[in-house]
């Protein structure tokens, strides 16, 4: 037994040698740093118990040191300040997001104040639910991949995985701020205004998903050039 | 009843006997009523169970009566009526007052906080607490005796805890009670950072700075309007060979005169500052009876170092700069009629260990023994009472948004966090 699990923990190299890879070895669970509340034994799962019972055996890998074990912790937002961040300068990203989200809810906040009783309602004021959904609105759902068929590359229409589209939204996101903008604004400024005309669905970040959609939509003839 | 109603007209149109006709009336009434009577044996019991709902509604709005009675508590925990800082007292200690937006455009048109300012745009109203070293402050102004020496009152503290607000809440006492108000928003402002160094035109070894001085001249013409035309000159004041202002001209000119000609206005700034001074104790009763408030907010500027270099490069004095100058005159006590209400501030100080808060690692040598004898005000972070008043002011803002910010746990990790500093709660709870 013992011997066993020595195997599973020795140093490991995987058979496929890739660019980006995880040094641990498949073993390692992933650590979950939230508070869960105490959840009575009745009410669990089976498989939630199994889980649970994995989680006091096998060993786990070492938490980041940017996650927090308070719920304010949101792993949406920690994933973009990582794609914000340039030369691993953290606390310039995480200013920038903290910055980017209050600007985005003193607008709201302001415009809340000056509206009248009726239409109080419906304005949005949270920025975070505005920061989720406007992602969620740039997130595109089909992507095209080059396949070469012939001496010729075609662009091929492709279902695209969760987090393919959560990178793409975010990178669109961040190059349509950096590049496209007047050079004099901060970025919290050009990130708070593009975010919340994603989140009413106009913007240059959506009008490129459309783009892509409309591409894809074009290129329907050579989707079975897919082979996966 | 309509058919009724025909055979009744029918009747009065054949001119029979009126009585007759009356009696048929009287019995078709009756049977109308009769079967109106019927309609309404099933809406009788539909009154007693509307009389049963009632009974329960009664009880319904009784419960109601006591819980609207019971919910304005929630606001006035935090707010208070009482608009007037004169009446401010400790019931309202920890309460939010609003300052009525007039007053915030003629008061402060440069004197509160960058943050504090976005905080008015978008809340759309300026709200201050009413904290205990405000309220001292108040107290020893209303009792001061204003025919002695000014008090100078220093307040104190580490950053973040509410020197500037304090500050700008016994102000607005000041011009509530109508005095005039001399106020320096930052005097760390007027040591660094300036583009245009110019040397004095009236003394050879001093230094203007006419962006400066012409800017603050503007403010103190938006906040003294009225004493203006009231207080004249007392002296001849030359600027240059072709102009002068002669004795016995109203303050307004003086200050006209520095707003539009840039080259004189730090010692514009100067003149006025003197015929103030001279001026304040100077008539007690009538009508050109004033007392003066000067609030310097961040006076360890005036003896600390400047970041102002000369033309040959060597380190600029505090001393021979004219504004400096003339505010150090302003600081000593030798005329009387006023208060001097002073904050520091180690933030925007240059060449300071960020740890130092006390008057006299601020002050240092020189600004001490010229501020001696002063009443120092402590200003400290908010407690339990004052974080619950600030809590409960943001949400009913609609300013935590976070919905965990809006629990217990939030808000003991919101205390955590801070530790009760407001600049650091407010800036935790921007983002949250």
């Amino acid at each position: 037994m013992a011997a066993s699990v020595r195997h599973l923990l020795k140093p490991w190299t995987p058979s496929l040698c890739l660019v980006r890879w995880s040094r641990y070895n498949p073993y390692y669970l992933d650590p979950d740093p939230s508070k869960d509340a105490c959840v009575p034994e009745s009410e669990i799962s089976p498989e939630q118990k199994e889980l649970q019972e994995l989680k006091t055996v096998r060993p786990i890998k070492a938490a980041l040191s940017s996650d927090t074990s308070s719920s304010f912790n949101d792993p949406l937002i920690s994933k973009f300040i990582n794609m914000m961040m340039q030369d691993g300068n953290k606390i310039l990203a995480r200013g920038i997001m903290t910055q980017t989200l209050e600007s985005i809810k003193r607008k709201q906040v302001e415009k809340y104040h000056k509206s009248p009783a009726a239409k109080k309602e419906e304005i949005e004021c949270n920025p975070y639910t505005i920061f989720h959904l406007g992602l969620e609105n740039c997130k595109p759902i089909i992507g095209l991949a080059s396949v070469q068929k012939g001496g010729k590359s075609y662009q091929v229409p492709v279902p695209l995985t969760d987090n393919r589209r959560r990178f793409l939204a975010m990178k669109w996101m961040i190059t349509e701020c950096r590049d496209n903008k007047h050079r004099r604004t901060h970025m919290y400024e050009k990130l708070s205004q593009e975010l919340l005309a994603a989140f009413a669905n106009e913007g240059n970040v959506v009008k490129r998903k459309h783009d892509l959609h409309k591409m894809a939509e074009a290129n329907r003839a050579y989707a079975h050039y897919r082979w996966w | 009843m309509k058919h009724n109603v025909i055979v009744i007209n029918q009747l009065i149109t054949v001119n029979n006997l009126l009585f007759s006709t009356h009696l048929l009336t009287l019995f078709l009434l009756n049977m109308n009523l009769h079967k109106l009577s019927s309609r309404l044996c099933p809406t009788v019991t539909q009154k007693f169970r509307h009389l049963h709902i009632q009974s329960s509604g009664q009880q319904l709005e009784a419960v109601a009566v006591e819980t609207a009675s019971a919910e304005p508590n929630p606001l006035s925990v935090f707010r208070t009526s009482e608009q007037d800082p004169a009446y401010h007292s400790e019931r309202q200690s920890g309460q939010y007052y609003t300052f009525p937006p007039a007053h915030i455009q003629k008061l402060f048109p440069h004197g509160l906080p960058p943050r504090f300012q976005l905080q008015i745009k978008t809340f759309n109203e300026g709200c201050v607490m009413v904290r205990p070293p405000a309220l001292e402050l108040i107290s020893y102004l209303k009792r001061a005796d204003y025919s002695k020496p000014p008090l100078r009152y220093v307040l104190y503290g580490d950053t973040g805890t509410g020197k500037t607000l304090s500050l700008c809440h016994a102000l607005h006492y000041c011009y509530t009670q109508g005095w005039l108000i001399v106020h320096i928003p930052d005097a760390h402002l007027w040591v660094k950072n300036c583009k245009e160094l110019l040397p004095s035109s009236s003394r050879p070894s001093r230094f203007d700075q006419p962006i400066q001085a012409s800017q603050w001249l503007k403010n103190f013409k938006i906040t003294n309007e009225h004493f203006l035309s009231k207080i004249k000159t007392t002296q001849r004041y030359v600027w240059t060979k072709r102009e002068s202002t002669e004795m016995g001209q109203p303050l307004g000119e003086l200050v006209d005169q520095g707003v539009n000609r840039m080259k004189s206005s730090s010692d514009v700034v100067g003149a006025v500052l003197r015929e103030l001074r001279l001026q304040a104790g100077g008539i007690t009763e009538g009508e050109g009876a004033f007392k003066l408030a000067v609030a310097v907010d961040g006076v360890n500027a005036l003896w600390g170092k400047t970041s102002l270099k000369k033309e040959d490069r060597t380190l600029c004095e505090p001393e021979e700069l004219t504004l400096i100058h003339n505010l150090r005159k302003m600081m000593k006590n030798n005329w009387s009629g006023g208060a001097i209400l002073t904050a520091l501030s180690q933030t925007g100080s240059l060449f300071t260990p960020q740890s130092a808060y006390l008057p006299n690692e601020l002050l240092g040598e020189e600004g001490f023994d010229h501020m001696e004898p002063f009443v120092p005000v402590s200003v400290s972070n908010y407690d339990e009472k004052e974080f619950e008043s600030c809590y409960l002011y943001y949400l009913d803002r609609n300013w935590l948004q976070h919905p965990h910010s809006r629990s217990e746990e939030g808000k003991k990790e919101l205390i955590f966090l801070s530790n009760k500093n407001p600049s650091i709660l407010e800036r935790l709870c921007a983002f949250l």
